[in-house]
């Protein structure tokens, strides 16, 4: 395998995430670039590739968005494509931008990756529609269904419980409140989260990540092509795809569905790449994961903890900033705001600004080394991503 | 209509155009869902044998994406089984029955894989109660639907012993 330690993140721009924005998505878009390109402190005539990425078209409710879109980040005369694998939409942009860099495509390139679900009026049925019709989407399956169905299956098998789930999302809530571009900055309380709404048994309103819309913006470059300005080193990567079809998964010997065979065999080859023993070892990570129960779930894959064991790591108030150790999502994560289609590039980007140093309120003190993980799929594509500030 | 003053820099109100985007489709079930579908009218629950991990794939698939090979057999697996995993709905949902509604996958006895679908049987009255009883992952009977139409709502699961 190439050496990929040539390759740094040094530029992030993003638009506040909130439940809704007024401008258009050109506006929104054009905006999070420039505010990327002043951080890396390039111009928009230095990038050579630009890669977009945008979640289901219904959300914004236009067909192939990539043709308006992709022109606004500043495609114009550039290599460019649009990349889409739901949650891990944003991600999977970054890394195709990596790899162009790494095949000698360019110096430089500007990933950008979108959501607009506001203009959506039927948001559930949407994302039904992105379920198998023939055999599944009958039963109403829809994205809260589908981690319900893994967090009943993670109480079983584990002895995880509603409280303990509860604390993480208090903790992310917690968190948010230092970070101004979160969308649930309110602080909500575990307490809060087991007496919101049930949405689908164990799940409650708190326990899953708000309807969100935002734009996320990146400069990635060869280092060699980059000045002075802070870096994120990209140190190890890795991504793999399980079958999407999750009976499939239930019970299969080499990983259930609730293993998370995906972010196991990614986060290993990541952090063997860059060279790290633990994830332990991160002074940051943010865990892509809508759902408090989806975070505890990438735990064990993380080798955080056995699997049996992740429990007791909630109940030691692993990952909160006040306590010693890898702080869980500084930036609030995907429960304080989930844009569906930047979500995967938020968790690389809030990533970076911590070990540039550039993460204001919300920085953890001296963070060197942070990772970012990506999900998305019927919870099938994942991906690891090791950064540090050296 | 045209109330914006072009000669003022910024926008008064930014606006809001209305859509739609209600399309119809017609879904190609393929070869061996069209397969699984016929069983369902005979009230046969089939799944396909992968040669090479020879694993029972149910609901039918033409080959096992693992292992990247066709499957080679038909097998008609058990209607009884066990709730591997669930969920309660609670909030009412486009084109479903009024919740509360279990959904649920179950390993029926034979097959290597689950099958999603709903779950009945089982007293709602109390989320939480309930929701303990299934996490002991019940065993369940599939019940066929008195008129099956070949599409996978022609069944549906209920838990052993509730009748």
């Amino acid at each position: 395998m190439t050496a990929r330690h040539d390759l740094a993140i040094a530029g992030v721009g993003q638009t506040p995430y909130r439940r809704r924005h007024e401008g258009s998505t050109q506006e929104l878009v054009q905006s999070a670039v420039g505010l990327a390109l002043a951080d890396a402190g390039v111009a928009h005539r230095d990038i050579d590739i630009v890669i977009g990425g945008f979640a289901p078209d219904g959300l914004a409710g236009e067909n192939s968005p990539d043709k308006r879109f992709l022109p606004s980040a500043g495609a114009v005369g550039k290599w460019s494509m649009r990349i889409n694998t739901g949650g891990t939409t944003g991600i999977a942009a970054a890394y195709a931008a990596m790899d162009l860099l790494e095949a000698g495509h360019g110096d430089l390139a500007l990933v950008v990756a979108v959501e607009r679900m506001a203009q959506a009026k039927s948001v559930p049925a949407i994302f039904n529609s992105i379920f198998d019709p023939i055999y599944e989407r009958d039963t109403g399956l829809s994205t809260v269904s589908m981690a319900a169905l893994r967090a009943s299956r993670m109480m079983k098998r584990w002895g995880y419980t509603v409280e303990q789930w509860a604390q993480i999302a208090g903790r992310n809530f917690d968190h948010a409140k230092l970070n101004p571009l979160a969308q649930i900055r309110s602080g909500y309380s575990a307490d809060d989260v087991l007496k919101s709404r049930l949405l689908s048994w164990p799940i409650r309103q708190l326990d899953a990540c708000p309807v969100s819309e935002g734009v996320c913006a990146m400069v990635i470059g060869r280092s060699s092509a980059l000045g002075s300005a802070a870096l994120a080193h990209v140190r190890g990567r890795a991504t793999y795809t399980d079958t999407y079809n999750m009976g499939d998964r239930i019970g299969r010997p080499e990983g259930d569905l609730v293993e998370l065979l995906t972010l196991k065999k990614a986060s290993e080859g990541a952090l063997l790449e860059a060279g790290i023993q633990s994830a332990m070892q991160a002074d940051v990570i943010e865990i892509h994961a809508p759902f408090d129960s989806a975070e505890a779930m990438a735990y064990g894959p993380l080798g955080l903890c056995d699997y049996a064991d992740g429990p007791a790591l909630i109940d030691s108030g692993f990952g909160h900033r006040d306590t010693a150790g890898t702080v869980i999502n500084p930036s609030g994560g995907p429960q304080a705001a989930n844009p569906v289609g930047a979500t995967a590039l938020i968790r690389l980007a809030e990533a970076a600004l911590q070990v540039r140093g550039k993460a204001e309120d919300r920085q953890v003190p001296d963070a060197s080394l942070a990772i970012a993980t990506g999900q998305g799929g019927s919870t099938q594509f994942s991906t690891c991503t090791v950064l540090s500030r050296e | 209509m045209s109330e914006i003053n072009h000669s003022t820099s910024v926008a008064e109100h930014l606006l809001t155009i209305d859509g739609h985007w209600d399309f119809q489709y017609s879904y190609f079930a393929g070869k061996s869902a069209s397969r699984f579908f016929e069983g369902l009218r005979n009230r046969e629950i089939l799944g396909s044998v992968c040669p090479q991990c020879e694993r029972v794939l149910v609901p039918a698939r033409g080959f096992c994406d693992a292992c990247f090979v066709d499957t080679t057999e038909w097998r008609a697996v058990s209607e009884h089984g066990t709730l591997e995993a669930f969920t309660i709905l609670t909030s009412s949902f486009p084109g479903l029955p009024e919740p509360p509604l279990v959904v649920g996958y179950v390993k029926l006895d034979g097959a290597s894989t689950a099958v999603l679908n709903f779950v009945k049987g089982i007293d709602l009255t109390d989320f939480d109660e309930a929701g303990a009883q299934l996490l002991t992952q019940p065993r369940v009977r599939l019940q066929f639907k008195e008129e099956c139409e070949g599409r996978i709502t022609d069944f549906y699961f209920v838990i052993e012993g509730s009748e």
